[in-house]
């Protein structure tokens, strides 16, 4: 069983990410779950896709992953990866990105929430695993890219990068053309190139 | 080809290969992709002779079906848990008239809850009906059921439940579905007149009651025996073959079923890894909870001493257990949210599920024994956690950045000032104007209810002013009968109606005030005013709430009125329209102040305190997100200091398209 979990703010395009993990699982011929938050949540709140595949030819009941269980956490923000820790698993990777979205209510309080303060807690919690933590550069990943919305292409990349998942950059690939918008197929691509490059 | 379909796109495939002719509802998280998906399908040329639209509330939807039943179409109904309230009216009855066409009720539930004011459980609402409902743990198990439902419905002349939850609306699997779908045809002679079955009367409400009673007896009998019902109450024993010599069982329903599967595995890996043998258990899925498949609970209990049922919302495959044990003077104990066994609300998941079991099973004592003395070994690896997991920033959710609804209440509270009020809120994006610093919504019920309660708040606390906000779709669902009321019997309260074009909320569904249709042609959109002024209130003022001072003029005009009064505040939903190029901070002019911040509270403004400037010292400054700032404008006009400016020019477009 592979668990990968996607976590963010609403918005950021998770869903189209885990849509498209889910397509190469399928590809492979395994059994695929997925689950969205959809709703009042979307509104700038924290959301998480599951992806859970049945890499082995076993069932999958639940669309949920268990606490302990992620192979992979693909965070699209740091404190959301942060938050969604207690769902790695003992040897799961966490793939994170390092800029951090402002809440309002952080922007109203006198001590407002520091994204890279956030990475170096994470740094340090990994300090024993550091093979475990993968910090991707987006900003300037996606200045290269021309466009920010390739955020979540950007992080599955970085995350096939990692070898976690039995998945090469060429399933991606196959995966993003039948997922994504035939005039966003290129920029995709391409977003895949820069951040593997 | 295998297509990933979510649970309600799964739905909406198997009503349409099941000939479904008139879908209707009221768009309502988790359940609205259903119908939307319908429109998609019949827009795309691929589900032919369907009708689908968005009725303006769910008893319009439920009514409009029923007269199609009558017909003889096949008509699928959808809804939020809360939705069959407003729809119950009509439910209650058509049951008893009895149904022709087949008809389907989808009502999604949402234990959490995630997206609902109520954990109200629609099982519970079935049996209160008299309405058989089938429970799906999976999409798969939706999309045949959603199927099957239609023929169960004509069999019986009954109208059917499908009840699904958050986790299987929102879930995805790979599905094979129908490129073509055409709807069953109506017979030749349509409607057929007949007074003493489709008009209902107390003497054929007494005989209908009968009839009810009789199919439910015979629905329980199928449930049990016949597929594909007897499939959604599939048992199995663990470990295989141990059925006879197993003594604990565990019955679960809907979600809550994949969820105990899942975590029955787990509890058997994790007791296999300690070397502890798994003592043998019954697993049963109960798909058909009312009416109670007895003859398959009798089967899978017999010689069980005690059973765990795991399920969400309310307890009512417990109580039916209860019933049942008593009934049948089984011998076995049941464990569940009543004798807090269970979670007694909220979701339920995997993990505490696994806990539940194991204890259940009398294994948890040695489960822990057995890891404490691993770790002491050194075999077992602690998970990696967050050294300071209490101090990550909440993020409740918020208006968005350039959210026209964020002027509104701007305004309105800057109208009232320090004029005692009563800010009575509804249902939709607009609830978020509760949260800081905008602050401007003290009640929140049901939907409509922020028109009538005001009007309560005018009889009972004159001394405050009764201000009532309402979206525009909520408007024309259920707000006008309250406007008529408060003409009527001449209320004092100003009414704020926040028309940003669409159903904003749920995902931007059209409703009367847009005209805009899902099957196509765009009709003559209803004018918010002309109700208003048919209902009475002929004191209305127009403003658009991204201009703040025109805003506040309009409020304060309506406020000062004694008597029904209202503000249409008119600006489309962000998610409608292409973004302006966002605004700048001019870091010459910024003092540092915070007010854009603390005053409308836009997630598209944070505070950089390193940021510099002549008139900030060492105070910081206001930033905007370009990303996120859509150029509403509502900012530059709040910065006393004129530090926040327009673009000059239009920027080179293009970087977010």
């Amino acid at each position: 069983m592979l668990n990968v979990m996607l976590t963010g703010v609403g918005g950021q395009g998770t869903v189209l990410a885990a849509k498209v993990l889910a397509q190469a699982a399928q590809e492979k011929g395994w059994r695929v779950r997925t689950a969205e938050t959809i709703g009042m949540a979307q509104r700038g709140g924290s959301v998480v896709s599951h992806v859970r595949m049945g890499n082995e030819g076993e069932e999958v009941y639940s669309p949920l992953i268990a606490k302990g269980t992620a192979d992979i956490v693909v965070a699209f923000e740091p404190a959301e990866a942060a938050r969604v820790l207690p769902y790695l698993s003992v040897t799961g990777v966490l793939v994170t990105a390092t800029t951090a979205i402002q809440p309002v209510t952080a922007a109203l309080s006198a001590d407002p929430y520091k994204g890279a303060q956030v990475i170096r807690g994470l740094v340090e919690a990994f300090q024993d695993a550091p093979e475990r933590l993968l910090v991707v550069p987006d900003e300037a990943l996606l200045k290269r890219v021309g466009n920010r919305k390739a955020l979540n292409t950007v992080l599955l990349a970085s995350a096939i990068g990692t070898g976690r998942l039995p998945l090469t950059v060429d399933d991606l690939r196959d995966a993003v053309r039948a997922c994504v918008k035939p005039a966003f197929v290129e920029l995709n691509l391409q977003a895949i190139d820069v951040a593997l490059g | 080809m295998k297509k990933l379909l979510m649970g309600n796109e799964a739905m909406a495939h198997a009503a349409l290969e099941a000939g479904v002719r008139v879908v209707a509802g009221y768009p309502g998280t988790p359940s609205s992709e259903i119908v939307e998906t319908v429109a998609r399908l019949h827009a795309a040329g691929s589900a032919k002779g369907v009708h689908v639209e968005w009725s303006t509330n769910e008893k319009v939807a439920l009514e409009l079906l029923f007269g199609a039943s009558l017909a003889g179409a096949r008509g699928l109904f959808t809804c939020k848990q809360m939705g069959l309230n407003v729809a119950s009216d009509a439910l209650m009855s058509l049951n008893y008239v009895s149904v022709r066409g087949g008809l389907v009720l989808v009502v999604a539930d949402d234990p959490g809850p995630i997206s609902s004011q109520t954990e109200q459980d629609t099982r519970r609402f079935a049996a209160f009906a008299k309405v058989p409902v089938l429970d799906p743990a999976t999409p798969e198990q939706a999309f045949d059921m959603v199927k099957v439902a239609f023929d169960l419905s004509e069999r019986f002349h009954t109208p059917v439940i499908v009840r699904p939850t958050t986790r299987v609306d929102h879930a995805s699997a790979f599905f094979e579905v129908a490129e073509q779908t055409e709807a069953l045809p109506v017979p030749d002679e349509g409607f057929e007149r007949d007074v003493s079955k489709w008009v209902i009367f107390p003497r054929r409400a007494f005989q209908a009651h009968g009839e009810i009673n009789e199919r439910l007896r015979a629905m329980a009998g199928a449930f049990s025996q016949e597929e594909p019902f007897a499939s959604f109450n599939e048992s199995f024993a663990m470990p295989q073959g141990q059925f006879d010599a197993a003594t604990f069982g565990i019955v679960a329903g809907g979600i809550s079923a994949a969820y105990a599967r899942e975590a029955l595995r787990m509890v058997a890996q994790r007791a296999e890894q300690a070397g502890l043998a798994l003592p043998a258990c019954r697993f049963m899925q109960v798909g058909t909870p009312y009416p109670f498949p007895h003859e398959a609970m009798a089967r899978f209990s017999v010689g069980l001493s005690d059973v765990l049922v795991i399920e969400e919302l309310d307890y009512v495959l417990e109580d039916e257990l209860v019933k049942f044990a008593g009934r049948t003077h089984a011998a076995f104990n049941v464990h569940g949210k009543l004798t807090g066994d269970a979670r007694d609300r909220g979701e339920n998941d995997v993990d505490d599920i696994a806990a539940r079991i194991e204890r259940f099973l009398g294994l948890s004592g040695r489960l822990r024994l057995r890891r404490r003395e691993m770790i002491e070994r050194g075999e077992v690896v602690q998970g990696i956690e967050y050294p300071e997991a209490d101090s990550l920033p909440v993020r409740p959710p918020v208006l968005c950045p350039g959210c026209p609804h964020r002027g509104s209440f701007y305004a309105v509270k800057q109208a009232l000032r320090k004029t005692p009020a009563v800010l009575c809120g509804d249902i939709g994006c607009y609830t978020l104007g509760n949260a800081q610093p905008l602050d401007a919504v003290d009640t929140c019920l049901c939907m409509g209810a922020g028109v009538t309660m005001a009007q309560g708040f005018s009889v009972a606390d004159p001394d405050k002013k009764a201000v009532a906000f309402i979206g525009d779709s909520t408007f024309f669902a259920s707000g006008m009968t309250g406007l008529a009321n408060a003409a009527y019997n001449g209320h004092d309260i100003t009414v704020m109606v926040l028309d940003n074009a669409t159903t904003a909320m749920t995902g931007s569904q059209p409703h009367p005030g847009t005209g805009q249709t899902l099957m196509g042609p765009k009709n003559e959109p209803l004018s918010i005013e002309g109700v208003l002024a048919a209902n009475g209130f002929l004191h209305v003022y127009h403003a658009n709430p991204l201009d703040k001072d025109a805003s506040i003029v309009a409020a304060k005009a309506a406020i000062a009125f004694e008597g029904p009064s209202a503000v249409i505040f008119e600006s489309p939903c962000i998610q409608l329209i292409t973004p302006d190029a966002p605004v700048s901070v001019d870091a010459q002019k910024c003092t540092g102040c915070k007010k854009c911040i603390t005053e409308i509270g836009c997630p598209g403004i944070s505070f950089d305190p390193h940021a510099a400037g002549p008139n900030s010292g060492s105070r910081g400054q206001a930033v905007i997100d370009t990303a996120l700032c859509n150029g509403c404008d509502l900012c530059v006009q709040v910065c006393p200091f004129k530090a926040i400016e327009c673009p000059v020019s239009p920027e080179e477009g293009g970087q977010d398209a």
